[in-house]
């Protein structure tokens, strides 16, 4: 199976209802996977990659729903998540070498005062 | 209509994936990653194979794929949140990112399926992995390999856990309660409606199937003026000049009839078109099969016939972000008064206020 037939296969037959839940399962896993690791690394770069693991769950739900409602939006939804997750981690990932450099850690936790 | 899971089955393997993943979480000493992975591997495994027995009653089954790509995502996903060294985090995000490409493709979404590589892949993983060099400690040389404290232990392991499954528990159970309420929004986007919408997207494939010669692409935009597209019926109204039609017969009779199978439909024959070209009137054709909106043609459609400014944001957004990087990542040099003088000295700038007339006479005299 060819990967366009595939594809053209998908579309022209539509998304039942359960093969959506297929997918929104997966996206709800990998969703719940990021507020884990948000929560539990102490690492910071390990922390916004798990953001982005939540931001990859939000695209996989997009895209199912948007196959199953014939909508081209949700697809191109995704694509401006894409933007605004490589313009986030340009951000994060310049914060977190600034704040390498003022402790030598990566530790979020000794960033827990605040003072500037 | 039936649930779309068995609850107790959805709660139950969640809870044993949560058991999982909190073993398999960096701890201490005693670190049963291992056994976390396999809890959890079982945990999801019998949510996914219970989905799969549900949709095999529902005719809902999605590609077999499927059931090779979905655990590798969630298994991936899991070792980046317990991996202990940083790097292998990210490159199992990769991996996620790979088998999440496919789910794309198996839903249909080739256009995004690539990107989604491209993108997130091959540049926003890469710059992950440039700071996690760039921003690592040197081991000491006493201990190779001794991971950094803040990698080998987690923070509050237990209530995370609890936390994001409890999300995972409503988010999943809701919706497979509330699901079955939302039906598909129509079709009106489909393709067969779309196909209308796409300006020149018949005549386009026609072309590149070289139906029309290059040469003859001028005459083509002429009939591109006098043409319609009916989507339910798939058929194209062609208002024929008669020199587009003879042209349109003469090819079709060189090529042993080929542009006829491609073009002419059940109820036109060359005989008609010729008659119709002869009058200068329209001939209805039924569009080939072949020709169909494609993925990227949907996308690109719908993202620049309508969602014109948010992409003119999105591009604005890029732009600042990547100012903002500069300026933040800038490493600030501190110099004093004096060593700023005499470095200015060294290069030759005079500067100061009580030079400044003098200097911009001199400097215009030496040059």
């Amino acid at each position: 199976m060819t990967i366009a037939s595939l594809a053209q296969d998908t579309i022209a037959a539509g998304m039942p209802l359960a093969e959506l839940y297929h997918y929104l399962f997966v996206a709800g896993v990998l969703f719940g996977l990021g507020v884990i690791g948000f929560l539990a690394r102490r690492n910071l770069i390990i922390m916004f990659l798990c953001t982005e693991m939540m931001f990859q769950a939000a695209g996989i739900t997009l895209i199912a729903f948007s196959k199953y409602h014939f909508n081209p939006d949700g697809e191109v939804f995704v694509i401006f998540v894409l933007t605004i997750a490589a313009a986030e981690a340009a951000l994060a990932l310049a914060l977190v070498v600034l704040l390498f450099r003022r402790k030598e850690t990566l530790d979020a936790s000794a960033w827990a005062m605040l003072k500037g | 209509m039936d649930l779309l899971i068995n609850p107790v089955i959805l709660y139950v393997g969640l809870a044993i994936g949560a058991l999982g993943v909190l073993l398999a979480l960096p701890r201490e000493r005693v670190n049963p990653q291992l056994i976390g992975l396999i809890l959890a591997a079982g945990g999801f495994g019998a949510v996914i194979i219970a989905l799969a027995l549900r949709g095999l009653d529902a005719a809902g089954l999605p590609n077999p794929h499927y059931y090779i790509f979905a655990p590798i995502a969630i298994l991936s996903a899991i070792r980046v949140v317990t991996h202990q060294q940083p790097v292998y985090s990210a490159l199992y995000f990769i991996l996620t990112i790979l088998a999440s490409s496919a789910l794309y493709l198996l839903m249909g979404a080739e256009f995004m399926a690539f990107a989604l590589i491209i993108i997130y892949a091959g540049a926003i993983l890469i710059t992950y992995l440039f700071v996690i060099m760039l921003a690592t400690q040197a081991p000491s040389e006493t201990e190779v390999g001794a991971l950094s404290p803040y990698d080998a232990l987690a923070r509050e392991p237990l209530w995370a856990t609890i936390m994001g499954f409890a999300i995972v528990a409503v988010l999943t159970g809701m919706i497979a309660q509330g699901l079955p309420e939302i039906r598909p929004a129509g079709n009106e986007t489909d393709q067969q409606m779309l196909l209308a919408e796409l300006p020149g997207k018949v005549l386009d494939d026609l072309d590149a199937k070289r139906v029309f010669r290059e040469m003859e692409r001028p005459e083509t935009e002429a009939i591109g003026d006098l043409y319609t597209i009916d989507a339910a019926s798939r058929t194209m109204t062609l208002a024929v000049t008669p020199e587009a039609a003879g042209d349109l017969l003469e090819r079709a009779e060189a090529e042993d009839r080929q542009v006829a199978k491609l073009l002419i439909g059940d109820g036109t024959t060359l005989a008609d078109l010729r008659a119709a070209s002869g009058a200068g009137g329209s001939v209805r054709l039924a569009v080939a099969p072949e020709v169909r909106v494609t993925n990227l043609d949907t996308v690109g459609w719908s993202l620049i016939a309508g969602h014109p400014l948010a992409l003119e944001i999105a591009g604005v957004i890029l732009l600042m972000a990547m100012l903002g990087a500069v300026v933040l990542a800038r490493k600030q040099i501190e110099i004093g008064e004096d060593e700023k003088l005499a470095r200015a000295a060294e290069l030759g700038i005079h500067t100061g206020p009580t030079d400044q007339m003098d200097s911009v006479s001199g400097g215009g005299a030496s040059s």
